[in-house]
């Protein structure tokens, strides 16, 4: 027994080596990937480095003065500061609402077209529902500025043809937040559309058709057939989809600024302002670190529901 | 218990006719396989049945039902998929009462029911476990055995033992042949394996092309094909077919070199083009016989049970001959064919039997 273990461990020992042929087919397949590993750590790898680096000194670019080490005076700056505690908990708002609204509208229209996969015009139809999310964020802000003009906006057009009076939503102080939401609704629902459909196609076909023979309620069909096999894709829509809205920038900016006051002023719109309008560039890239801890840490949880999920099934 | 009637059944897709004007009746309380070779039309024709695919033409009634616009939920049937479908986040119990909630029965029933079909398909021991952990061969028997539970009208079967291991497969084709001689229901059962078919079936209906072409006992469809397709379809090897050259029609008169005898086939005999014989329907003798016709062995096989299975040209006509152990251990380059007149079957220039 104890020799065949010894042979075991040998041979595990030896295995490496007789796999040497292998090895040039490495430096192929690394040969490969090199360009994109070149610019992945020009572009990105290095700069993360460097923003740690930065978090922990005193750096304004306008400034006469050489970049000072303060340690983390940065961090327990802006954790004191009032207004960007408003910034980030405005965000959290405004995430849960746009994901939760954006995921229930998704998998409804998901649905539909699901059901109804032999409706005449349904590509047409499909295509011109996704074209919003392949619209820049940027011309998106735009034309919906436009749109909601007081005074140029078609909108406003309509409103006053009716008899009353114009309004203008990005600058009132209760309509600003929720405009942002529901153009950002507007943008993103495809995409969670989308990723219904494709959770729903990764049912297999028998299993919706067996639940059909076997006469089982909805709900029982939804709980014990679809779920299942929808819930990782659907998951992952959503990680995203939760992602990405913590980092919505570009919508906020161009359509209000951030404003009126301080009512549509999500964290990355401050930062924004603290890096390229008051060149703090220290004290921006230590609120970076923070997001980025907040982005790793959604992460996680997924990826910890996911595997557990896993581990059960095996 | 509901029979099956198909009435002119047509289903298209696209440019592709994959079941074609089929008339036709299911029996009920019996088994009948649908059998035939990939593409044939015999899983579309099922689904038809279900009420997952709607045929382009024609109507589809159960008893005097007329159900061609029923869905599925509403036919009171069940279905066996090829793929093991469970019911997940389950238990094995759970599986098989599932289908039975929507049949408001007593808990008492309920238990009668599964405890039955638990026990006839050898599944007690798993009752309690998750559906997830077990075996493809298991997934398929539980599929099985909800169908079963739930004691619809008609049970539909589509190749329900193709993608299981091979021990499975055996195990499953034994319980469930145990179990079609329980049942009362109407069955229906897809497949392309005849030796599946031959098992379970009470009758077979041959399909071709999208057209059923024959629907007979298994011995029957076996001994008495109706058309070439039906001799060389079932049977392994299929049956020989012997060319035009080798028969000579005089009258009624049909004779042959192949066999010594005249065979008086009537009116029938100016039709006979071909002629079909069965592996075991030649017999062989390794001595010189009386009126036996001489043929040279090409090759000798054994197969499993120890019969043999020998190719024999008969002048420029090759035919594999099916012999005992003792005639095929024996036999050398020469031997002496006949054949009896009873496993002769004439066709005509269309391959249909005479």
């Amino acid at each position: 027994m104890a020799k065949s273990v010894e042979t075991l461990e040998k041979s595990i020992k030896d295995a490496p080596k007789a796999k040497k042929p292998e090895s040039k087919k490495n430096w192929f397949s690394w040969g490969l990937l090199a360009p994109v590993l070149f610019f992945f750590i020009l572009m990105s790898v290095l700069p993360t480095i460097w923003m740690f680096g930065l978090a922990f000194y005193d750096y304004t670019l306008t400034s006469a003065n050489k970049p000072k080490l303060i340690g983390f005076k940065n961090f327990t700056d802006f954790l004191a500061n009032q207004q960007l505690a408003g910034s980030v908990s405005r965000t959290f708002i405004f995430l849960l609402c746009a994901v939760i609204i954006q995921t229930l509208l998704g998998i409804l229209i998901g649905v539909l077209f699901w059901k109804n996969d032999k409706m005449p015009g349904r590509r047409l139809a499909l295509t011109l529902f996704f074209t919003p999310m392949v619209v820049t964020p940027i011309a998106t802000s735009l034309f919906w500025k436009f749109i909601l003009d007081p005074t140029l906006g078609v909108i406003n057009y309509f409103v006053s043809v009716l008899g009353f009076e114009r309004f203008d939503t990005l600058t009132d102080q209760t309509l600003a937040f929720p405009t942002l939401v529901f153009v950002d609704t507007w943008m993103w629902t495809p995409f969670m559309t989308l990723m219904t459909l494709a959770a729903l196609g990764s049912v297999p076909k028998a299993e919706l058709e067996a639940a059909q023979v076997d006469r089982l309620p909805i709900t029982r069909l939804i709980r014990t057939v679809i779920w299942p096999h929808a819930k990782f894709i659907l998951g992952l829509g959503i990680l995203l989809r939760t992602i990405d809205a913590f980092k919505t920038m570009d919508l906020a900016y161009v359509m209000t600024g951030g404003g009126p006051g301080d009512r549509t002023e999500l964290i990355a719109v401050s930062l924004y302002r603290f890096a390229f309008k008051s060149f703090k560039l220290g004290y921006s890239s230590a609120v970076s670190v923070f997001l980025m801890f907040i982005a790793i840490a959604l992460t996680s949880i997924y990826l910890y529901i996911l595997n557990a999920k896993k581990k059960s099934e095996a | 218990m509901y029979d099956i009637k198909l009435q002119g059944i047509t289903k298209k897709f696209d440019a592709f006719t994959a079941v074609n004007d089929i008339n036709f009746t299911i029996p009920k309380s019996s088994v009948t396989v649908l059998l035939g070779p990939s593409g044939c039309g015999k899983t579309t024709l099922m689904r038809m049945i279900a009420g997952l695919e709607s045929p382009t033409e024609g109507r589809i009634f159960f008893d005097e039902h007329d159900v061609t616009d029923v869905p599925t939920r509403r036919r009171n049937i069940g279905m066996v998929f090829q793929y093991p479908v469970i019911y997940r986040g389950t238990s094995v119990r759970k599986n098989l009462e599932l289908p039975l909630l929507s049949e408001k029965l007593s808990k008492a029933e309920m238990d009668k029911r599964v405890d039955e079909v638990a026990e006839i398909l050898d599944l007690q021991d798993v009752l309690k476990r998750q559906v997830e952990e077990l075996d493809n061969g298991t997934r398929q028997k539980i599929a099985v055995g909800r169908e079963v539970a739930r004691q619809p009208r008609i049970i539909l079967f589509d190749e329900p033992i193709t993608n299981i291991d091979l021990t499975s497969k055996l195990e499953l084709k034994r319980s469930m042949k145990e179990l079609f001689g329980r049942l009362k229901q109407t069955i229906v059962y897809v497949t392309h394996d005849q030796t599946e078919a031959m098992t379970l079936a009470d009758q077979i209906a041959l399909m071709q092309d999208g057209v059923i072409t024959q629907c007979d006992s298994p011995k029957e469809i076996y001994e008495k094909p109706n058309s070439q397709f039906a001799g060389w379809f079932l049977g392994n090897p299929g049956m020989n077919f012997v060319p035009p050259q080798f028969i000579n029609v005089s009258g009624s008169k049909i004779t042959s070199p192949l066999f010594s005898q005249t065979i008086d086939f009537g009116t029938k005999a100016s039709s006979a083009d071909t002629f079909g014989v069965r592996a075991e329907g030649i017999n062989v003798s390794t001595t010189e016989t009386k009126g036996g016709v001489q043929a040279r062995v090409t090759r000798k096989s054994i197969g499993a049970g120890g019969q043999y299975l020998l190719d024999l040209a008969v002048g420029s006509l090759l035919i594999k001959a099916r012999v005992s152990h003792s005639i095929g251990r024996t036999a050398k380059d020469a031997v002496w064919t006949s054949i009896e007149s009873e496993n002769i079957t004439f066709f005509d220039k269309s391959g249909k039997a005479l």
